[in-house]
């Protein structure tokens, strides 16, 4: 088997350059509810690189930084901003039932980057090193030791909070956005409920 | 454009994009939008609790919580795993309790790991602590329940004056002078660095310990203070003014209703909830029913108003009624 000549086989039946860097898109994708995950993706995009100055720093830098708390701002309202567009493309897609015509692959990986994404988010509230983390450490390791959890994850622990934060979770959440980025090329975007069901109703 | 998605599109007009020029103007709204908030609002910094300032603005209090600890009075005593033997105190939900799936992984005695261990270390350097603390472990363990007892019920007629916590008299054994020593070390703002510091390393990356000293009353006074107990959403939102983890807040609203509310399960039984409410929400595209939901509510003509009346007008142009196009299978 010549696994290059699979790879290219699997691009080409699977997402094209066209796919992939679309320069024509059909004509009903002319909703602001398009646009709600690629700004939750540039949200994450300010994240990556507004965490990244941050872990160049190390954790106590914007307590005592200036510039360094106002890194960590642009960081705060990022993590709002993702989340918020988060949640209104997963409510958009849902309206739209964008699970259709073999797209529950997409519908699912979304669903688990979210979820990872909460997680991660959690772990960010943990590594503010002040009194919400404190509080939200004793009260969030109730609920991870009811569940079982709290034999692998202690949210007290900051050691393994910050790692789990900068690298194990930004390296899951991008590798399902990038399986849901591929999905979503891959198939493009579904067609709009069938009319019919639009002049029944 | 791959070939299923050739044949998928092959009725639909298509019309010119850029997605890198797309893309590129969001990236830039949305960081446009998240500076002027940083610029606008900054971010919230609430200072932590420290023993430090516990022990000198509250030093009752303090006393308190260390001598809880001591007596067994903590949250903590006999939690069951990960950190205490008791698995009999697990939460659990019809016979099913998770905690108990892996035993105790964080081994915590409390009044050994919290107490007794540090005033091991104010031992070193105070000979009248070392004195008490070792008659303290010399005496019976209701000698010693009888101490830190009658030490507890004194604090709640002590007063602070001049700083110093003034304590009626009583029998309180070597309990007065060991909780003295718990002060001076918290005092110092040693407390933490006692606690956290590892066996076998000198770095303290795990402040475990320290957390769970101040959990119960310290914490839950802020807490209140700032509207943050699990009664009042908790988790979900910050200190002033800031949004929290708002997302978080189907959770909290759980935490507010029977039986979460009141249950000592509260807990799993609101993970459990969450779980079936995600797992639904994956699943979502197999479900009979609820797949349906998006085309009864409708919400999608909104969304794609301007398919559908652009498909109005062709149709009474041409007289002709476009064909369905699309079901609404998951495959």
């Amino acid at each position: 088997m010549n696994i290059t000549k699979e790879a290219q086989d699997f691009l080409k039946n699977n997402l094209t350059l066209e796919d992939a860097l679309p320069t024509q898109m059909p004509v009903y994708v002319n909703s602001v509810a398009y646009l709600f995950g690629v700004s939750a993706l540039s949200a994450l995009v300010l994240l990556i690189l507004t965490g990244t100055v941050m872990s160049l720093f190390g954790p106590d830098w914007y307590h005592t930084s200036s510039v360094g708390h106002f890194v960590n701002s642009l960081h705060f309202w990022s993590v709002q901003a993702m989340f918020a567009m988060i949640v209104l493309h997963l409510i958009s897609h849902f309206f739209m039932a964008a699970w259709r015509d073999g797209r529950w692959k997409t519908w699912m990986v979304g669903l688990l980057t979210f979820a990872v994404s909460v997680f991660a988010g959690l772990t960010g509230f943990l590594l503010q090193t002040n009194w919400d983390s404190q509080w939200i450490a004793v009260q969030a390791k109730d609920f991870m030791n009811s569940m079982g959890i709290g034999a692998f994850f202690n949210p007290m622990d900051t050691g393994q909070v910050l790692t789990l934060h900068i690298v194990v979770l930004p390296l899951t959440i991008m590798a399902f956005v990038g399986l849901h980025l591929f999905l979503i090329r891959s198939k493009n975007p579904v067609k709009p409920l069938p009319i019919k069901q639009d002049k029944e109703a | 454009m791959n070939k299923q998605t050739q044949e998928y599109l092959r009725d639909i007009p298509m019309k010119p994009y850029d997605l890198l020029k797309e893309g590129l103007i969001v990236l830039l709204v949305i960081s446009g939008v998240v500076l002027v908030l940083a610029i606008l609002f900054n971010s919230p910094d609430y200072p932590a609790v420290r023993s430090v300032d516990v022990a000198s603005r509250q030093p009752i209090l303090y006393l308190k919580t260390s001598a809880n600890i001591l007596a067994g009075n903590s949250d903590l005593q006999g939690y069951g795993p990960p950190y205490t033997p008791d698995t009999a105190n697990a939460q659990q939900v019809f016979g099913i309790a998770p905690a108990n799936w892996f035993g105790v992984t964080d081994p915590i005695n409390p009044p050994q790991d919290l107490v007794l261990a540090p005033l091991n270390r104010v031992a070193k350097l105070n000979s009248d602590v070392a004195t008490a603390l070792q008659a303290y472990q010399a005496a019976s363990p209701d000698q010693q329940q009888a101490w830190v007892d009658a030490y507890l019920a004194a604090l709640d007629k002590a007063t602070v004056s001049s700083g110093q916590v003034q304590i009626p008299e009583g029998d309180y054994g070597p309990v007065a002078t060991m909780m003295d020593g718990m002060l001076q070390l918290g005092q110092a703002g040693l407390l933490e660095g006692t606690l956290n510091s590892a066996d076998n390393v000198p770095y303290m990356l795990n402040p475990t310990l320290s957390l769970l000293f101040f959990q119960d009353d310290v914490d839950q006074q802020v807490a209140n203070s700032l509207d943050m107990l699990g009664g009042q959403w908790g988790m979900s939102h910050e200190t002033g003014p800031y949004p929290g983890a708002w997302w978080t807040a189907p959770a909290s609203f759980l935490y507010q209703i029977p039986p979460m509310s009141s249950s000592p399960n509260g807990d799993l039984q609101t993970g459990l909830l969450l779980g079936l409410v995600f797992l639904v929400m994956l699943f979502l595209p197999f479900i009979p029913v609820l797949n349906k939901l998006p085309r009864w509510l409708g919400v999608y003509k909104i969304i794609w108003r301007d398919w559908y009346q652009k498909q109005r007008s062709e149709s009474k142009a041409s007289g002709y009624r476009p064909a369905e196009h699309s079901s609404a299978s998951t495959d």
